[in-house]
Parts: structure tokens; C-alpha cells; sequence
């Protein structure tokens, strides 16, 4: 039942998959005339021949000379040896190389707003639930007001100016040489510490709000069940009943918010980064967007994508382990 | 009683839309969001008899970087001495515009799929929850990136983007409540009678969704305002249009930071904050109207996941439990929602 369950979960994931990078294959090939021609370098200075020798050796390296069909395929078969294509930057660096050497840097930021959102998120979110109606919860209703009403990026670029530039308490913009200088040393973690440090807290407001939030409604709903009832009337002290019987129960539909976040980890601070410049993954989409470098934009699509099929299906599967009672197969 | 039989009976109840104003208006909290909206509304329609300046004057060289005064109650830009209370007046026009405007064309076609999806079921049905879970998995900011770019940046195709792909948390919630709704003896009663499906979709069951649909209309509009800003923070919004998002962008590329021009950023945050705020306020509210039994537990509870598909099971969860253990205590604050629409 289980594991049929599982091949089940797995073959939908892939199907989905193969519809994304499907999509991904004809987005760019859409619209009229040749598609070929987004790849044409700037002609500038070119003689007409001149240029169409370059045009001829451009559709050849980007694979139009042959048709769709077999560009298709070999689209596929690039992905099963891992190459989403080829940049149009300079010196035609491959895709994945691009998104190798941003990855990190994104990951630092996302993972380490994860995880405070999701302690300090957890933390708010019971002490809500457990002193309902008093002013904690009430803190963490307005909280929850202003943080949905405010645009994340409106209060990073707050915190950048009053924390950056006016009390100077962190670096307002992401030091340009972070990157390049970064050795591993003590130093180095340090300076990137610094940096990192207004982008991760402008991004864990809303996380810490949201997780708050869904954190005091699972605790909750679960304090109203019986057998909180009947572990409260047994004499148990409060903190054994919060510990043993609530947050043991509350915390597992929470399960399926993480997963959901676990999913927008590489792709979901473009705009972020973008306020303090930090050289993610992010800036590397926006800036293959405004030099229309189209074979970067899909494969870091395709990548996201992928990332969110697989994020996903971990946490289908994981919810199952978890929580025996979920009904297999059925899907409501 | 349960919980699926209330929610058939405040389906049913159904009522006229200036009923429902009035209902709203009567609200303390709805009334302050009704205000609010019908201000921001009325400051977009009548911006160029409101705005003391041009906002595309960008020739005042001798009113670069002015602090708020009387002259400029919100200062000028460092750049270009743009006075900025206009380019706010002008703004909300754009913001309101396509919040408005994308929130009623989503309802509409989430509103079309989710009926036609929970109605018609079978083939139908698997194929949009299909296409529901795939556009799940697309990241959706650098979707919509990749088709402005490909298709331009006008207001048009922004707008027709976020409605291309904003249209599946509405639809999962209607084909939750049509599920319900389908079974229900009046629309048992039509079929019986011979009506044909497209009647009883729009007759019957679309009116039972009504007032998801509305609720869920002003929420979307409030995400859509924070996601149009986001875009045009990102300068990819129309480039010939004044608009809040592009605002500070400016005001972070003119150096309002680094000059400590504090004016310039406060006010179309501001502009964007009251914007939402007031939607998010009138969409809460309404869920309250619509459905006085979830009146006592905090609305935040369920708009924290509105969009969520558990959403209707949590509907009639509650309504279990109430009806089988009494109206849980009443909190003092009924508040805020989530209106995080697309990135």
C-alpha cells in the first residue's frame, strides 16, 4: 500500500517535470518569426557578411540549424548530462557553471532565514496560542497586519537606510568584493556575516510572522481536542500538556508550510537581493533578463522548477512517515 | 448540524450586492476600510485636479531634493525635483488600476475553472487540477519575468500575467465548495427538472460561490498591489507610467539613502501600506459578513490560508466543532489577513 503509494507520488512528480521543462523548451520559441534571432549577437561594426557568418555560427552553437523537434531531443538529452545550455555572455560560460557559483550564496541567506523564522516563528506562534487573547497575541495580530500590508522589500529598504546608513550598525549594501575575496577564513565568514545580516532580517520578518501565525492556529485547534482535555484533567502540569500532548501534535501539519518554503529557497529573494545587491541567484536572473540572456533565464527556471517538483515531493512523502493517520491514495 | 449543512445554508442566503455594502458598512472595522478604499479611489480618479504639480515635470532643477514644506508637502526627489505628493497622487492609479483590474478578471476565471472543475468532474476536472499543480511548481516571479520580457511591459500584459497565473488558489477553494454544493437537493432538483449543465453552473452553483468569490476578489486585489509594486521595484513595470514600486526604485537608485532623503521613501510605502491595508480590512470583514457563525474565532486564523486547499476542510472543521461543543471564546481583535497573491 505504502510503497505503491510512493512509486505513485514519484511518477507524478516526473510527469510533472516533464511538462515543466517542456514549456521551458517552447516558452522562448514562442511568438513570431525566428528564435534564433534573441541569440544574434549586437551586429555594431560588422560588415553584412561578416555578420552573417556570425549569425550562421551562433544558430549552429545554439543548436537551431537543426529542427525543433530534434532540438527538442537533444534538449532532453542535455538534461540527463546535466547541461541546461549555454550563456550568451561573454566567453560562453555554461549554465549550470553560472548557477554552481550563485547557489551558495543564496542558500546562506535563505537557509539561515529559514531557520530563524521557523525557532523564533515556532517559539511566538505557541506563546500566542497559549496566552490567547492576552497582549501577546495581539502583538503577533498587528505584526501580522503591518508585515502582509508592507511589501518585504519596502522594509528592506527601511532597514538598509536606518540600520545601514544611519545608525551604520551593518553594511547598507552587499560588499562587491565578498564574493571574489572569499577564502574560508575567519575573517572572510565574518565579513560575510556582516553583510548577509540586513538581508536575512528583512527576509525573516515575514517568515517569523508567518510561521507565528500558523503555528498559533495548529496549537490551537489541537488545544480544543479532548485529549488535551483529558491530559488537563488527569492533573497534568500545564508545560507536560504543552509539550507531551500539544506542540507533538500541533507541529506536524506545519510540516507542509516548511515544505512550501523549503521549495521558494533559491528562487524566492530576487527581489531582495536586489535592494542590498547581493549576488545570489536572484540578480543572476535579473541580470540575464536585462541582457536578454534567454538560455540563462530558462535554465535557471528549469532549475527552480525542478527544485520546487523535488522540494515538494519530500515533503509529500515525508508528511506520510510522519503522520500515519494521512489516508494513502486518497486525495481530498 | 453539520458543519457542510451551515455552510449550504449561508450558500443559499445569498443577497444583493448593495446588501452586502450595507452590511460591510455597518461594521466598524469594514466601514474604516470602505472609507479608506473609496479615498484612494476617489485620489486616482481625480488626480490631476488634486496634484499641485506635474509628477512628469522632470525639468525643476531648482527644487532638486526638497525636504517636506509647504510649497512640497512630501518633499521633492533628489534627481530630478519631481514633486512627490503629485507622482503619489499619480501612482495610486496605477496601483489601484491594476489591483482592481486583476482581481476581477482572476475572479472571473477562477471562479469559471473552479465551477467547471468541481461541477463537471471526470476529464475536465483532472485536467485543471493538472494545470493547478503544475503552475505550483513554476516559481512565479521569474515566470512572469521571462513573459514580460518576451512579451513586453505594457500595463496589458502584466495584467494578463498575473491573471494567466494567479487563478489557482480561487479555483481549488470554488471546486471545494462546488464539490459540496453538487450534491445539495436544489441543484439535484434542476438536473432532475432538465436543466442543462451551463444553466445550473451559472444559476445555481455559481451564486452559492458569490460571496467566496467577492471575499476572495478583495484579498487577491490587496496581493496583486504588493506584487504589481514588487514588479516595478524590479523595473519591470510599464516604463512610461508614475507608479508606487518604481518610486522606490528610484529613490534607491537616485541615492535617497545615501542622502538621507527619508521623504522620498516614506511616501509611496505609505501609498502602498494604506492601499492594501484597506482591501485586506473590507475582505475581512466580508468573511465575517457573509458567514456570521465563524464570527468568533480570530479571522486571521483562516486568512493566514486562504489560499491554502485545506482551506474549506478548516471551514467545516470549525463548524463541526462548533456545533458540537459551543462558540469558542471570543477574542477582543479580529484583524489582518494574508494577502500574499503571487511572489
Amino acid at each position: 500500500m505504502k510503497r505503491s503509494y510512493v512509486i505513485k507520488r514519484v511518477l507524478y512528480a516526473l510527469f510533472i517535470f516533464v511538462v515543466v521543462l517542456t514549456l521551458n523548451f517552447f516558452i522562448p520559441r514562442l511568438g513570431v518569426g525566428d528564435p534564433a534571432e534573441r541569440y544574434y549577437p549586437p551586429k555594431g561594426a560588422m560588415s553584412d557578411i561578416e555578420y552573417e557568418i556570425i549569425k550562421q555560427f551562433t544558430r549552429e552553437q545554439y543548436g537551431f540549424d537543426v529542427s525543433t523537434f530534434q532540438q527538442y531531443i537533444r534538449y532532453v538529452q542535455g538534461l540527463f548530462r546535466f547541461d541546461l545550455g549555454t550563456s550568451l555572455r561573454s566567453g560562453s560560460p555554461k549554465v549550470v557553471e553560472l548557477i554552481g557559483k550563485r547557489l551558495p550564496w543564496t542558500l546562506v541567506l535563505s537557509v539561515t532565514t529559514l531557520l530563524i523564522s521557523l525557532v523564533i516563528g515556532l517559539s511566538f506562534g505557541t506563546l500566542a496560542a497559549w496566552k490567547r487573547g492576552r497582549w501577546q497575541d495581539s502583538v503577533l495580530l498587528n505584526a501580522s497586519t503591518i508585515s502582509v500590508a508592507l511589501p518585504g522589500f519596502f522594509i528592506a529598504l527601511m532597514m538598509s537606510f536606518y540600520l545601514g546608513f544611519e545608525l551604520e550598525l551593518f553594511p547598507a549594501y552587499t560588499n562587491p568584493n565578498m564574493v571574489a575575496d572569499f577564502d574560508w577564513s575567519k575573517e572572510a565568514i565574518m565579513v560575510v556575516l556582516n553583510n548577509a545580516a540586513l538581508p536575512i532580517m528583512s527576509m525573516a520578518l515575514g517568515g517569523i510572522v508567518g510561521y507565528s501565525q500558523s503555528t498559533r492556529n495548529s496549537v490551537i485547534a489541537v488545544t480544543n481536542e479532548d485529549f488535551v482535555i483529558t491530559a488537563r484533567a488527569k492533573g497534568l502540569s500545564e508545560t507536560t500538556v504543552l509539550y507531551k500532548h500539544v506542540l507533538r501534535n500541533a507541529l506536524l501539519p506545519l510540516t507542509t508550510s516548511i515544505g512550501m518554503s523549503v521549495s521558494g529557497l533559491i528562487g524566492g529573494a530576487i527581489i531582495i537581493e536586489q535592494v542590498f545587491n547581493w549576488q545570489g541567484m536572484g540578480t543572476l536572473f535579473l541580470e540575464a533578463n536585462s541582457t536578454n540572456d534567454y538560455p540563462l533565464m530558462m535554465g535557471i527556471m528549469l532549475f527552480l522548477s525542478a527544485f520546487a517538483i523535488l522540494a515538494n515531493l519530500v515533503t509529500e512523502l515525508f508528511y506520510v512517515v510522519l503522520d500515519p493517520r494521512v489516508t494513502v491514495g486518497e486525495k481530498r | 448540524m453539520t458543519g457542510r449543512n451551515v455552510l449550504l445554508q449561508v450558500a443559499q442566503r445569498g443577497g444583493s450586492f448593495l446588501g452586502f455594502v450595507r452590511k460591510l458598512w455597518q461594521h466598524p472595522k469594514g466601514r474604516v476600510g470602505l472609507i479608506m478604499a473609496g479615498f484612494l479611489v476617489l485620489v486616482a480618479v481625480l488626480a490631476p485636479v488634486l496634484a499641485p504639480y506635474d509628477p512628469y515635470d522632470v525639468t525643476q532643477r531648482a527644487a532638486k531634493g526638497l525636504r517636506p514644506s509647504w510649497a512640497h508637502p512630501l518633499g521633492t526627489t533628489i534627481t530630478t525635483g519631481q514633486d512627490i505628493l503629485s507622482m503619489l497622487i499619480y501612482g495610486a492609479r496605477v496601483s489601484l488600476m491594476i489591483g482592481i483590474g486583476t482581481g476581477i478578471a482572476l475572479a472571473a476565471l477562477g471562479a469559471l475553472l473552479g465551477v467547471m472543475a468541481g461541477y463537471m468532474g471526470g476529464l475536465v476536472d483532472s485536467l485543471i487540477m493538472r494545470i493547478v499543480d503544475i503552475l505550483l511548481v513554476i516559481p512565479t516571479l521569474p515566470l512572469i519575468i521571462v513573459l514580460t520580457n518576451f512579451l513586453g511591459r505594457s500595463y496589458f500584459v502584466i495584467v494578463l500575467v498575473f491573471v494567466l497565473f494567479g487563478w489557482t488558489g480561487l479555483a481549488r477553494v470554488i471546486r471545494s465548495l462546488v464539490l459540496v454544493l453538487k450534491n445539495s437537493n436544489y441543484v439535484k432538483a434542476a438536473e432532475l427538472a432538465g436543466a442543462s449543465r451551463w444553466h445550473i453552473m451559472t444559476k445555481h452553483i455559481l451564486p452559492g460561490t458569490s460571496h467566496l468569490i467577492i471575499m476572495n476578489t478583495t484579498l487577491t486585489c490587496a496581493g496583486i498591489m504588493v506584487a504589481e509594486a514588487g514588479l516595478s521595484f524590479l523595473g519591470l513595470g510599464d516604463p512610461t507610467a508614475i507608479s508606487w514600486g518604481k518610486m522606490l526604485a528610484e529613490a534607491q537608485s537616485g541615492g535617497a539613502l545615501l542622502f538621507g532623503a527619508w521623504w522620498w521613501i516614506i511616501a509611496p510605502g505609505l501609498g502602498i501600506f494604506l492601499s492594501v491595508f484597506a482591501f485586506m480590512r473590507i475582505g475581512l470583514v466580508m468573511e465575517e459578513v457573509f458567514n456570521p457563525r465563524m464570527k468568533a474565532s480570530s479571522s486571521i486564523h483562516k486568512l493566514f490560508k486562504h489560499l491554502n486547499n485545506k482551506y474549506l476542510d478548516e471551514v467545516f472543521q470549525s463548524m463541526d466543532d462548533e456545533a458540537a461543543c459551543g462558540p469558542p471564546e471570543r477574542l477582543d481583535e479580529i484583524d489582518a489577513s494574508q494577502a500574499r497573491g503571487l511572489p
